[in-house]
């Protein structure tokens, strides 16, 4: 129920982003010493967000209506850009990968904050205590 | 709620790797004076199930390093042959140390993953509370 509306949508996948976001990261500094890995990163959240004109534009009013929504199950792992490597073949950098968590974790509570706000918005607008 | 506890997962995998090699770094360390004692290195590799990578990480096997063990002089030792040599350990304790520092920090970093991990999926189920 809560899906349909844009707001807990976006919430909602920006908090799957952040969560999928700190699995990588949380594989890459696992392999911070096994030779030869590299490092991989996920696809940033604007090409992760559902279809702009699909979530904010069209309503579909017939179910013969098309709703143009690009499906987003799974994010994209991309291999991180370029970095230099150790001697042993790893690209992993631990100081970047404590950015990235650290990004992560404030993008997640980012949209819990969001999502939690929209959720208090409709508990006013029930009237319930 | 599945990203979380894959990457809880993969987390404690990477502890696991770090504290096994520190513990073949300290049975180095302890050997460093036995004669004879080749040091062991392990070496870490990416764990597949059914083929494809699931991002842990597993440790391989126990391998001795080849390199040639160190001649001591010693004629009162009672290993020491006709030249009064016998052979030590090829363990160098400046590289143990250093490794076991590697370690450590790799180790400390697992850790603060895990702590992220858990405090972000309890994040998400505060969610349900009220």
């Amino acid at each position: 129920m809560l899906d349909k509306i844009s707001l807990f949508q976006v919430a909602h996948s920006l908090a799957r982003h952040s969560g999928t976001r700190q699995a990588i990261v949380a594989q890459n500094i696992a392999n911070a010493d096994t030779p030869g890995y590299t490092a991989r990163d996920v696809a940033p959240f604007s090409t992760a967000l559902p279809d702009k004109d699909a979530s904010f534009g069209m309503v579909a009013t017939r179910g013969a209506h098309l709703s143009g929504q690009r499906d987003q199950s799974d994010m994209q792992v991309i291999e991180a850009r370029s970095r230099s490597s150790e001697p042993n073949e790893n690209t992993v950098s631990l100081q970047e990968e404590m950015l990235f968590a650290v990004e992560a974790k404030r993008q997640h509570s980012k949209a819990l904050a969001i999502y939690k706000s929209g959720l208090r918005i409709l508990r006013t607008s029930i009237n319930d205590k | 709620m599945n990203d979380f506890s894959n990457a809880l997962d993969v987390s404690v995998s990477g502890l696991k790797a770090q504290a096994q090699r520190l513990r073949h770094l300290s049975e180095n360390i302890a050997n460093a004076d036995t004669p004879g004692y080749r040091r062991k290195t392990i070496s870490f590799e990416a764990e597949f199930q059914n083929g494809s990578d699931i991002g842990r990480v597993e440790t391989g096997r126990v391998r001795l390093d080849p390199a040639d063990l160190e001649k001591v002089y010693d004629p009162s030792h009672p290993m020491a042959d006709e030249s009064g040599h016998f052979q030590g350990s090829n363990v160098n304790l400046l590289i143990e140390i250093a490794d076991a520092r590697e370690a450590q920090r790799s180790y400390e970093a697992n850790l603060k993953m895990f702590e992220q991990s858990r405090q972000m999926s309890a994040d998400l189920m505060s969610l349900l509370q009220k």
